[in-house]
């Protein structure tokens, strides 16, 4: 049974722990949010999938033709959007901030190697979703 | 040692009522339904959850300070709500808290109403609502109403605990789960698990304002969103999609 608990918490499952609240706390300590841009910033996650990675964005209130996905490093995929209409604190019942917004944006790093000129993009429904085909490993013969 | 988690009553609670659940989860679902239940009905606050569990934190409304997590209610209807995320390690000792304490009002039936996360989501045009229960008769209540079964495999987090301790308890407890994005708030489900749960109770819900400010509320259930992700993440929310080891 020790033995059991001994593999199920490794010095790696304790490392890794530590970086994901690392990152968590990168992530959540600062506002969503950016006067001097009026920027907002959107929901975002990636998902990797075995022949591609798929980054999805939670974009409402947006004018559709105003998204624009740029990779901005070979790791790394900004998303610009405009919104349908100014966003103030006041909507949302703060009154001792000031400021408006009008855009999303967001800058989401890609886990593992991508071709992102191959990338493809679709907007539905208030969430854009962008595919990146996996750039392909060495190929290993099996004899 | 004071209690870890305490139930400060301001106002009598109502006996023999439905108590609902809406605590952040995958979509905000419960969240975002039973919100637009509480506006709707206007209901009355009755009690707040007070815990050092809790992370310090007030709402302001009006300028006046507020839990977070509080419970609402009219004579048939109690409502346990929560604006803010809470701390994984706090879901535990507070469900069976809330638990008690609806046992000691006589809640004929426990409700929480919930998402169940589904990959392609922003595919489906119509939202499909799982039904899981406490007890084999009222499964087969569900199943008369319409409502699929859920059966097999993981539930994770809140709702998980509200079956399991109503089940050990005998209290009636059915758990509403649309068809939702994880970490995406979701009203279009939420509307669902409304209708769903009006079929149940006959109590009737307007779920227009849902539908046609679904964008808006998107937009201010964001930050909650990312609180409650991480959350889920404590959680290990993601083993719902695991497969169970049935021998």
């Amino acid at each position: 049974m020790a033995e059991i608990r001994r593999r199920r918490r490794s010095i790696f499952d304790f490392i890794s722990d530590y970086m994901e609240e690392l990152g968590e706390r990168a992530l959540a300590e600062r506002p969503s949010w950016d006067i001097r841009s009026c920027c907002i910033e959107p929901l975002c996650s990636v998902f990797v999938a075995a022949d591609e990675v798929v980054v999805t964005a939670d974009l409402p209130n947006t004018k559709p033709d105003t998204i624009k996905v740029e990779p901005i490093a070979p790791d790394t995929l900004e998303i610009r959007a405009e919104m349908k209409r100014k966003i103030r604190f006041e909507e949302f019942g703060i009154t001792h901030r000031k400021g408006e917004f009008q855009y999303f944006l967001c800058q989401t790093r890609i886990p593992v190697p991508v071709d992102t000129k191959r990338l493809r993009t679709q907007y539905k429904r208030g969430i854009l979703e962008v595919h990146l085909p996996r750039k392909k490993g060495v190929r290993i013969r099996v004899q | 040692m004071s209690e870890p988690v305490k139930i400060v009553e301001k106002k009598v609670a109502p006996k023999n009522a439905l108590m609902l659940y809406g605590l952040p989860d995958v979509g905000l679902v419960g969240l975002i339904a039973t919100s637009h239940i509480i506006s709707q009905l206007k209901m009355d606050e009755i009690s707040y959850v007070d815990s050092e569990l809790l992370p310090p934190i007030v709402v302001l409304h009006d300028g006046l300070p507020y839990a977070p997590l509080r419970i609402f209610a009219n004579s048939n209807l109690i409502i346990t709500f929560s604006e803010a995320a809470i701390p994984a390690k706090a879901v535990p000792p507070i469900m069976r808290k809330l638990v008690e304490w609806g046992q000691a009002k006589n809640v004929k039936l426990m409700v929480s109403m919930g998402g169940m996360p589904v990959q392609d989501r922003q595919d489906l045009t119509e939202v499909k609502v799982y039904g899981a229960a406490s007890n084999p008769s009222l499964l087969k209540t569900l199943s008369e109403k319409g409502i699929e079964i859920m059966r097999g495999g993981f539930m994770v987090g809140p709702y998980a605990l509200l079956m399991r301790y109503c089940a050990d308890r005998n209290i009636p407890a059915i758990a509403l789960l649309a068809q939702s994005f994880y970490n995406y708030p979701d009203p279009e489900a939420a509307a669902a698990t409304l209708k769903e749960f009006s079929k149940i109770t006959g109590i009737n819900i307007d779920v227009s304002h849902l539908r046609e400010s679904g964008e808006e509320i998107r937009l201010r259930a964001r930050d909650v969103m990312k609180r409650t992700e991480q959350e889920l993440n404590r959680m290990k929310k993601t083993q719902e999609y695991d497969l169970p080891l049935y021998v």
